[in-house]
């Protein structure tokens, strides 16, 4: 095996004027040294990829995009022979005109980042393309739902606010590793820390031209994902060398290379909301810049959550949302946790605090008067059902004892409590299958695609196959993804696994069972009605008379049974209107957090948090308890410490030494969570791996207003931002004087 | 430019010429394959590279292979087999006290560290001694919950 190296451009935007390489080249233990120029001579393989847009070389062809862009690669014995041959390779930039801004890069006259519109590849079937690269921009979608311009001009009041997320990481603490090695010209194998295997192989089959039955992918339990390890990242650089040198290659990225190459959209949107006067939301008129970095990835579907997201879980009888996914001069951005809804849920949570005091109206007030309910219709059009939002912000509100607290402040800290609601969907359609396989002694193996970063799908599926089927958890295996083995599935994100994989998982083990029946029936000489049930074959209406699962099997001879299950959920939206199905379900969470400032210093401290989500059928209670846990963690560093410092299109924090992430001391030591439950025996499982993120912020927010009466529209909500704007200037709120 | 150095790893003594540049960290993974030595950062923030050296708990990104020299080094894997290992390892498993599973092996030898040096530490001791361990997937409730329960069997009932 080979390690590789990468050699990154140091600026964000230049044309490559020339590279020398022979002294890499020559260095003790390298076995290749290659750039973007190199593939396109040889051949044999694309040049970009891409899930959406085919945009991202593999290497920089011709002219470097950001700062950090992969430009050559080493291959060598050692990663440290790879390491010093890398520092030996000498590239000459003409630097050109960047730009770093979404605002900026929309304008006429920003610099441009491409000139020919990239090749869309088709297998996005929820996702159309409009682009305008003469302004820098990727994608745009819009949400048109009735007149919102009128309803505007006729509401009592219009708030008109602008809120900004910077980019930020995912950190999940295993950066991205792949082995990839070629069985002569035409099989691929590759090991990788990938969400989506199926994409991924995908991705690769197209890149070389081969089938992708010649494609392997085979994935680990992975450590953490988050969304950066979605669709290909390192794996065609790794696959392109490997074929290369005719060896396996390994790519592990350190963790500042981490930060390069892949992040949270920054983002930008201006709302303009009309309320009646006794707080009835009636319109909202929503412009959003996704900042989508310099390459799209899946910014072409991150604006299409973001165009209904934004309208939050309330109903909002006319809507006008544009988002546009826009490229610049920084690390590509990525899917993230929560999905372009954090950003939005910054925006419209806090602009609903505002509109709250504006109107001398308690913020939990304005909400339920809002809350989106079963019967009402959704900016998509589409008419919900159950929705829960109501009893959830009822729920932290109680638990939190918003009603009845006590504000306290002494002039230097104040205590403050802030609430926040939020409505999340899940990528629809989409498609899960899965293959449950029952052995000649009664074992059982759960095979799909679904990978285990953390978040306990294996867990989870093997919990539903061991209920559905009537067996022991210990005799059920959860088997490595692999695609030579494993069924389709589209991706692990989104929240989707137990959800819809745990449907396929499901209708797999009553294809099972009903195999048994016809298997068993004629083992138990009975005409009355049999049944696959706890683990046996038996009679119904005389359980005695039974064969267990095992003898089945080995008495008909059949080695093992299989069953299949395949899910599908419908759904999507018009790419002109964004009318239609956004989501099969919708993931709704609700939060109420209490926090201390220091006025002296500016500092947020979280004092307690309740978090309440809905779950359906809860499949794996300890599950969803560390869901909860750990999107609090995650959200705290969003809210009051993650950013991306960037100067001039270079990376200025990018290590952990200098990106700031929550430790255990940063965690209130007061706070729980309520999962709600549906107690229906058939009732449908939710994913709970996002919706419990994005209220944390403007939680935190609210609470932040509540204790000081400060109003920050920018995250992360540092000392520093709290300090300059106590001591500053206030709410920028403008309320229109009708 | 190399130097002379005798490991002993989890029981396994070999003797080695490394690269004065060349960290703990690489050492532990590359020559003596120990996979539970993770680097999450580089940098020393993290945690999940950490090992005991001579009993004491190091960030092996940041220990120069070199300078350990006649050092006896102890990672997760010396701690035992998940079901029947040393009462930190249980007392994690017990708890469900990980998501991925990442950062824990560099908590539980942290752990190990300290409950060796103090056997009866207070929950706050604990947290300040676990606030250098990053767990990105946010288990940290479960992490002090089992690391009461690990400390509180390491000692005896009359712990606390």
């Amino acid at each position: 095996m080979l390690h590789c190296r990468i050699v990154r451009s140091p600026v964000p935007h230049a044309r490559i004027a020339g590279t020398d390489l022979a002294a890499a080249r020559a260095a003790p233990g390298v076995h290749a040294v290659v750039t973007g120029d190199d593939i396109r001579r040889r051949g044999g393989a694309a040049l970009r990829f891409g899930p959406v847009l085919h945009d991202q070389p593999v290497l920089a062809l011709d002219v470097v995009r950001y700062a950090g862009e992969p430009v050559a690669a080493v291959v060598a014995e050692t990663v440290e022979a790879a390491e010093e041959a890398a520092a030996a390779v000498e590239i000459d930039y003409e630097p050109l005109p960047a730009v770093f801004d979404a605002c900026a890069a929309i304008a006429d006259g920003a610099p441009r980042l491409f000139d020919a519109a990239p090749e869309v590849d088709p297998s996005f079937v929820d996702v159309t393309v409009h682009g305008d690269l003469a302004h820098n921009v990727c994608s745009r979608f819009r949400v048109v739902h009735g007149d919102a311009e009128r309803a505007l001009d006729r509401a009592d009041h219009v708030f008109e606010h602008r809120f900004r997320s910077p980019a930020a990481q995912h950190v999940p603490l295993e950066t991205h590793a792949c082995v990839a090695a070629w069985q002569g010209d035409r099989h691929l194998t590759v090991h990788s820390g990938t969400q989506t295997p199926f994409i991924l192989r995908a991705q690769l089959a197209a890149m070389f031209a081969i089938p992708c039955s010649q494609v392997r992918v085979v994935v680990p339990a992975i450590g953490g994902g988050f969304g950066a390890k979605a669709y290909a990242t390192i794996e065609p650089l790794a696959a392109l060398l490997a074929r290369t040198t005719r060896r396996p290659v390994r790519l592990h990225l350190t963790r500042e290379e981490e930060f390069l190459t892949v992040t949270k959209h920054a983002m930008d949107v201006t709302l303009r909301t009309g309320v009646t006067r006794d707080g009835m939301l009636v319109a909202r008129h929503a412009v959003g810049l996704y900042n989508a970095g310099a390459y799209a990835v899946i910014s072409p579907r991150k604006i299409i959550f973001g165009g209904y997201g934004i309208n939050g879980p309330y109903a909002v009888p006319a809507a006008f949302h544009e988002m546009l996914a826009v490229y610049t001069n920084t690390p590509p951005a990525g899917a993230y946790r929560g999905f372009a809804i954090n950003q939005c849920a910054w925006a419209y949570e806090s602009q609903m605090d505002i509109i709250a005091h504006a109107l001398g109206m308690d913020p939990y007030e304005l909400r339920m008067r809002n809350l989106l309910q079963d019967g009402d219709a959704f900016c998509t059009g589409e008419v919900m059902g159950g929705m829960h939002f109501a009893e959830l912000l009822d729920r932290v509100a109680s638990a939190s004892g918003y009603r009845t607290r006590q504000r306290s402040d002494d002039g230097d800290v104040a205590r403050g409590v802030g609430l926040s609601c939020v409505i999340e969907g899940t990528i629809t359609p989409s498609t899960s299958t899965a293959v449950v396989k029952l052995d000649a002694d009664g074992s059982v193996s759960v095979v799909t695609g679904s990978v285990e970063l953390g978040q306990g799908a294996h867990k989870a599926l093997g919990a539903i196959a061991a209920s559905e089927l009537g067996v022991a958890r210990s005799v059920v295996s959860v088997a490595e993804v692999d695609t030579d083995v494993s069924p389709y599935d589209q991706q692990t994100t989104a929240s989707r696994t137990v959800s819809t994989m745990g449907r396929a998982v499901a209708m797999a083990c009553a294809d099972v069972a009903g195999q048994l029946v016809a298997l068993g029936a004629p083992m138990l000489d009975t005409s009355l009605e049999v049944v696959a049930e706890d683990g046996r074959v038996q009679v119904k209406q005389d359980p005695a008379r039974s064969v267990d699962y095992a003898e089945v099997v080995r008495r008909a001879g059949v080695g093992n049974v299989l069953g299949r299950g395949s899910v599908r959920t419908e759904g999507g939206l018009d790419p002109d209107t964004g009318q239609g199905v956004a989501s099969d379900h919708w993931h709704q969470s609700a939060a109420a957090a209490e926090v201390e400032v220091d006025r002296r210093t500016g500092r947020v401290r979280l004092v307690s948090y309740r978090g309440a989500v809905y779950a359906g059928r809860v499949v794996d209670p300890d599950g969803a308890a560390l869901q909860c846990e750990g999107s609090l963690a995650f959200g705290v560093g969003n809210a009051l410490m993650e950013e991306m410092v960037f100067d001039d299109g270079q990376l200025v924090n990018g290590t952990l030494a200098d990106y700031m992430l929550p430790s255990l001391a940063d965690l209130p030591a007061d706070r729980s969570f309520e999962v709600l439950a549906d107690p229906e025996p058939g009732a449908e499982a939710h994913g709970l791996g996002e919706p419990l993120l994005p209220p944390v912020a403007p939680a935190i927010a609210n609470a932040v207003f509540d204790a000081v009466g400060v109003r920050l529209h920018d995250l992360p909500l540092s000392a520093e931002r709290v300090l300059r704007a106590l001591r500053g200037p206030g709410d920028q709120a403008t309320a229109d004087p009708r | 430019m190399t130097e002379a150095v005798a490991l002993e790893v989890n029981g396994v003594r070999r003797h080695l010429q490394v690269d004065t540049r060349t960290r703990l960290l690489d050492v532990l993974r590359d020559v003596f394959e120990v996979s539970s030595v993770r680097d999450g950062c580089g940098v020393g923030v993290c945690g999940a590279c950490t090992v005991l050296v001579d009993g004491t708990a190091v960030s092996s990104c940041l220990a120069l292979a070199a300078l350990c020299d006649g050092s006896t080094v102890c990672t997760a894997e010396s701690l035992g087999a998940l079901g029947d290992g040393d009462p930190v390892v249980r007392a994690f498993v017990d708890a469900r006290a990980f998501q991925c599973g990442y950062c824990t092996p560099g908590i539980v030898v942290a752990l190990r560290g300290l409950l060796d040096a103090r056997p009866s530490p207070s929950r706050a001791e604990l947290e300040s001694w676990l606030s250098g361990h990053l767990c990105r997937c946010g288990s940290y409730a479960r992490i002090v919950d089992a690391a009461e329960r690990a400390a509180g069997s390491s000692s005896g009932e009359n712990a606390r």
